[in-house]
């Protein structure tokens, strides 16, 4: 009853307005198929291929904000693709990383994107237009690779999941770009870029997922250990509780509101 | 990680069905494995229950025993688990037929593709799964294929020893018969 439309989906992303989707099946190359809100796969159309990367393709997102498309790779490199004249163009991003990147997160607001990489940093990337490309300043403190990031909904602070059974929230204020806002985590102006503001042992395994609440108040994330962690940071304190299921791990967790979470 | 060494004992009688659900259960958790390329050395991608560059990565080993003879080693990690499998060797025959039937087996390690080339140390036959094959191959037949393995090998090495003592007999009362009209 149900078509495949590869073997393998590695990561994909869609597009603001939900009609295209983009897909990496497993392996360097990224296809864009328009007719996506067609719920049968047959339907869906092939448009682009994005040609960039030598290794596989580990993570897409494609921002809102200003349709541009991140991509990034064991390689250890990212794209940022701006669609111009009926094409999809890559620009170069430094992200300095030595290992593979395993995810790539564009923040709310479409200035900056994160970037979760084998050699246990994070490059958080803005633009630089003097010299048309995306560089980065990077969030270390890790102590194994880091498998993925979330930006909290003011794009100042990001928390990140790693294999090191830890979940971390960063300012990723950076100077020039970023205003100061009143987070629920206290004056953003206050933290400098980079600082672990809490970190949360709460997971026996790995941290496959992280992710906030529309409303940026909680944080979940996802263990190896078959657990579930929600930290609560109303109130000034952060609280974290974990819940234990007897199922098999689960790798992403999202929330659909502020109530209802699926992973 | 939530394995822990474990050591299971039962009565002979009605072994095998518990030993073989056990080490199914495991192996269903076990692997839950992704693509992870390495941290240690750039732009590869290693079974990281082999090279063990870093224990973060890795998953305590647990051994299911159904005896002091036969018994099961799983060792995971992130994006790989090596299973090694010690097999009943009762008396000296079988003993041999094990080693000859284990290395034939070995040789011909590509057709089994999870099957690897030697042993673990202390066990007769090992297998490598990796998140590339799980990527092609169905889990739960992987795991089927794991257990069913692990009993039909009892099996062969069974057979193969009642017809060496058939074909032992068959030969002695032939060459008696000259002896004796």
């Amino acid at each position: 009853m149900s078509t495949k439309l590869a073997d393998g989906v590695t990561c994909h992303a869609w597009s603001p307005d939900r009609k295209r989707i983009a897909v990496c099946e497993n392996s360097e190359r990224v296809y864009i198929y328009k007719n996506a809100d067609k719920p049968s796969v047959t339907d869906w159309v092939k448009e682009h291929e994005l040609v960039g990367h030598d290794l596989v393709v580990s993570a897409i997102d494609w921002s809102p904000v200003h349709n541009k498309i991140v991509t990034c790779s064991h390689d250890r490199n990212a794209f940022v693709w701006t669609f111009t004249d009926n094409e999809w163009k890559p620009s170069l991003s430094i992200l300095r990383i030595n290992r593979a990147a395993l995810d790539v997160k564009w923040s709310p607001d479409g200035t900056k994107f994160a970037v979760a990489s084998g050699a246990k940093v994070v490059p958080v990337c803005h633009y630089e237009s003097h010299n048309d490309w995306w560089i980065s300043k990077m969030i270390k403190k890790h102590k194994s690779t880091v498998t993925s990031v979330a930006w909290h909904p003011n794009s100042q602070l990001l928390a990140t999941g790693s294999t090191d059974f830890r979940c971390r929230v960063f300012s990723a204020f950076i100077k020039d770009i970023d205003r100061p806002t009143n987070s629920i985590l206290g004056d953003t102006g206050r933290f400098s870029f980079g600082d672990q503001i809490v970190d949360f042992d709460a997971s026996n395994g790995w941290v496959e997922g992280v992710a906030w609440s529309p409303s940026g108040n909680q944080l979940a994330f996802v263990g190896h250990d078959s657990s579930i962690s929600f930290v609560d940071f109303e109130g000034g304190s952060s609280v974290c509780k974990s819940l234990k299921s007897k199922e098999l791990p689960n790798q992403k967790v999202m929330f659909l509101s502020d109530t209802v979470v699926v992973a | 990680s939530e394995f822990h060494l474990i050591a299971l004992v039962f009565y002979q009688a009605n072994t095998l069905r518990p030993y073989l659900n056990t080490v199914r259960h495991t192996l269903d958790a076990s692997l839950c494995l992704r693509n992870f390329p390495s941290q240690t050395v750039e732009r590869h991608n290693k079974p990281e229950v082999e090279v063990q560059s870093s224990k973060e990565l890795l998953l305590n080993p647990v051994m299911i025993c159904r005896n002091e003879q036969e018994k099961c080693l799983i060792e995971s990690s992130i994006n790989s688990v090596r299973v090694s499998i010690a097999i009943k060797q009762a008396d000296e025959i079988e003993s041999i037929l094990c080693h000859k039937f284990t290395s034939f087996l070995m040789q011909r390690s590509e057709q089994f593709i999870v099957m690897r080339r030697k042993p673990a140390k202390g066990y007769d036959l090992s297998f490598l799964v990796t998140h590339m094959h799980l990527e092609r191959m169905w889990k739960h037949k992987l795991i089927d294929f794991l257990i069913e393995f692990m009993e039909d090998i009892d099996k062969e090495i069974s057979g193969m020893k009642i017809a060496i003592n058939a074909r032992a007999r068959i030969i002695a009362s032939e060459y008696v018969k000259q002896f004796c009209p």
